[in-house]
């Protein structure tokens, strides 16, 4: 057996046998240089509750090339891509080191969910959204956690009032209250939460962006 | 016929004399920098009294700087060597994996999970790893990352291996340990500002220019180079461009690149499709409709065909016959004015586009020239030196014709005055000279009239040459001498 498959395989058993870290690595089909990780969301942060799983790919050259990881879970955090959950994380890139192990990373990215790094973003927007107003970045991660992270049977009933049309706005992280006033001047609704949203028309910075500089992005 | 009489033909001046248009340089093959690199090393070693492996590590940790080296060391050895990766920043403890090389049966690889490895290494820092890690762990940041700086596998370690270990891992992979020297060598290059690598694919030559190495000295001289491997990698010591750019320096023939760039293609687009508001100068395509335009920018309305005001017009919709008008006269001018510029650079790139293009066809000429001549090498009682002759005068077209591209960069960057009149005659006269011998060389081929035509073409050749060094050497004496005024600012000048 080769050494990559062989250090795979005791990294899967060694997390399967460690009950305490609740992270858990599963094998996608039958290789396993494919994996499905998951971990809770950290306590105390906007993530609690939520549970997110990553997609992991181990290269042929791991363990002395890093680990490919990124979140299948949708994740409001400014060094994930919202779009893609790709994640900007040192150790997956320079700051790799043989001796990590993909239950180590997992805790990392854990970690990096408790202490975001908005000067190093991967998502500009998201981070801008952190930098600016952090109270409102807040509720938007909790949002998405509650929509993307939280198992629907836990969730239960209220997983349908969540998914209703008017949450598009939460989960921009905007006020229900200025969506409604532009698009009362006949804007389309996805239009006006796309353009607060590149904006950051959030918290504080309602007060520095003035209503033409909204209308002029809305024609563009 | 011998060769010596050949050569003899297409000789111009002789050989050995420096030209001014020529800088001194030396190619060094990749041993004769590393006994460069080697000397660097052994005056560190003797100065600080540490083994060579270590003076390397310090002296790459530096950029290859001796004397901010010998000065920090002096300042605080044990800050610099920790920092370098020689040292840990602590001393290993006791309770470390020290002992673990007397008890083999109880290792396990840390990094493998493998308890059958007998053979196990470690740094000075004494995190241990089988020595099947380290070599799989060595080749891939070599080969993968072209990283030279093989760090300690443990996690925050930043002990730096030195070549002694590097080459006693990598003792069966020749290849790879070749590749980790080169990076050496390369960064030991990279770092010193008199030697630049050849950029050509896969060659190992560098060039050492000291006389170009300053960034004012780019303003006076075009440091052309050519690597020891082979005459055709030439390129230039002072900027990234591949190839010769002479005459003109670094910083000019950067700027014409870039305007280019930007440029031509949008400017030959522009010039065909649209025309300038006679009032504001906004450039406007007109993209369908009537000719009755009204500015987007100014709101002037003018009439398309005429570019005069539309009001003179009155309700002669589609008919403009109003050519002469006062108005529509002083419009086109004011419009001819802004298109002039334009103009101006067009003439010197369409003339530049054209000697490149020029270039490559009598290039492809050739090579069906060539066969024919072959052909007739067999068929007829010639000999293989007597059809080689259009070798060489292609040769010449071909550095003429890049000498010639150039200068019409340069003109354009050039003020106006006597200098660039004399200038422009000198390019004038070389062009003649290179258009008349690409056309004798399209001249048909026949058995007989092979002799005379041999005549004209080597003729025509030496000609040519002479013309060219003119035109190099006089652009260099120019610039050492201060001679050219530029009609916008230019990288070096004042």
């Amino acid at each position: 057996m080769d050494a990559r498959r062989r250090r795979v395989m005791k990294e899967i058993a060694d997390c399967k046998n460690d009950k305490s870290s609740n992270i858990r690595i599963d094998m996608i089909d039958d290789s396993p240089f494919h994996l499905n990780g998951s971990f809770p969301g950290p306590e105390d942060t906007p993530y609690q509750g939520g549970h997110f799983e990553v997609d992991i790919v181990i290269p042929p050259t791991y363990p002395f090339q890093p680990v490919k990881m990124k979140f299948i879970t949708k994740v409001y955090h400014p060094n994930v891509s919202s779009a893609s959950g790709a994640i900007c994380l040192d150790i997956l890139k320079d700051a790799w080191s043989p001796v990590l192990t993909l239950k180590s990373t997992l805790i990392s990215l854990q970690s990096l969910l408790c202490s975001p790094e908005p000067n190093d973003p991967q998502d500009a927007e998201v981070a801008k959204h952190f930098t600016t107003s952090k109270g409102s970045f807040d509720d938007t991660a909790r949002y998405w956690t509650q929509i993307y992270a939280v198992d629907p049977s836990a969730r239960g009933k209220s997983s349908e009032k969540l998914q209703s049309a008017g949450d598009e706005v939460a989960m921009a992280g905007l006020e229900k209250a200025h969506v409604d006033q532009f698009e009362a001047l006949g804007f389309e609704r996805g239009k006006v939460i796309d353009a607060l949203r590149r904006l950051n028309y959030r918290g504080a910075n309602v007060a520095n962006i003035t209503e033409d500089r909204i209308v002029e992005e809305l024609l563009k | 016929m011998d060769m010596d009489a050949f050569n003899d033909d297409f000789k111009v001046t002789s050989k050995g004399k420096h030209k001014s248009y020529e800088i001194d340089y030396e190619s060094l093959t990749q041993g004769a920098v590393e006994k460069l690199m080697q000397a660097d090393i052994e005056h560190i070693s003797g100065i600080f009294g540490v083994d060579e492996n270590t003076a390397s590590l310090l002296l790459r940790y530096m950029n290859w700087n001796k004397e901010r080296l010998i000065e920090k060391y002096m300042d605080n050895a044990a800050s610099v060597t920790s920092s370098a990766g020689i040292s840990p920043l602590e001393p290993p403890t006791s309770q470390s994996q020290a002992p673990i090389r007397s008890s083999i049966e109880a290792f396990v690889c840390p990094i493998c999970f493998d308890d059958s490895q007998t053979k196990t290494l470690c740094l000075s820092c004494d995190h241990t790893f089988c020595a099947s890690c380290w070599i799989a762990y060595a080749t891939s940041k070599i080969r993968d990352d072209q990283e030279m700086a093989i760090r300690c596998m443990a996690e925050g370690c930043s002990l730096v291996a030195p070549d002694l270990f590097v080459r006693s891992i990598l003792e069966e992979d020749t290849t790879t340990w070749d590749r980790f020297r080169e990076l050496v060598i390369r960064h030991f290059v990279a770092s010193n500002p008199n030697l630049k690598y050849c950029p050509y694919p896969s060659c190992t030559h560098t060039v050492s220019c000291p006389s170009a190495s300053s960034k004012s000295s780019l303003a006076t001289v075009v440091p052309t180079v050519a690597c020891g491997a082979s005459a055709t990698h030439k390129f230039c010591f002072g900027c990234p461009i591949d190839g010769d750019h002479r005459p003109v320096i670094c910083g000019v023939a950067k700027m014409w690149l870039k305007k280019c760039r930007d440029d031509s293609e949008t400017a030959n687009w522009i010039k065909s499709n649209t025309k300038e508001c006679s009032k504001c100068q906004s450039t406007i395509e007109k993209n369908g409709g009537c000719n009755h335009m009204t500015c987007k920018k100014c709101k002037h309305e003018f009439c398309w065909v005429c570019m005069g005001p539309w009001i003179e017009h009155g309700t002669a919709w589609y008919s403009c016959n109003r050519y002469d008008e006062k108005d529509g006269v002083d419009a086109r001018d004011a419009q001819s004015k802004s298109r002039a510029s334009l103009e101006r650079y067009l003439h010197y790139y369409n003339r530049w586009a054209n000697h490149e293009q020029s270039a490559k066809l009598s290039i492809e000429l050739y090579s069906k020239t060539e066969k024919k001549m072959e052909e007739m090498q067999i068929t007829s009682d010639l000999t293989w030196i007597e059809v080689q002759f259009m070798k060489k005068a292609v040769d010449e077209v071909e550095k003429c014709r890049m000498t010639l591209k150039w200068t019409y960069a340069m003109a354009y960057y050039l003020d106006k005055g006597n200098e660039k009149e004399l200038f422009e005659d000198n390019q004038r006269d070389l062009e003649r000279a290179v258009e008349d011998l690409s056309e004798l060389l399209e001249s048909p081929i026949e058995a007989e009239n092979i002799p005379t035509l041999r005549q004209k073409v080597t003729d025509k050749t030496v000609y040519v040459q002479k013309r060219n060094e003119i035109v190099l050497e006089d652009t260099a004496n120019g610039f050492l001498e201060g001679r050219w005024q530029w009609n916008c600012s230019v990288d070096g000048f004042d």
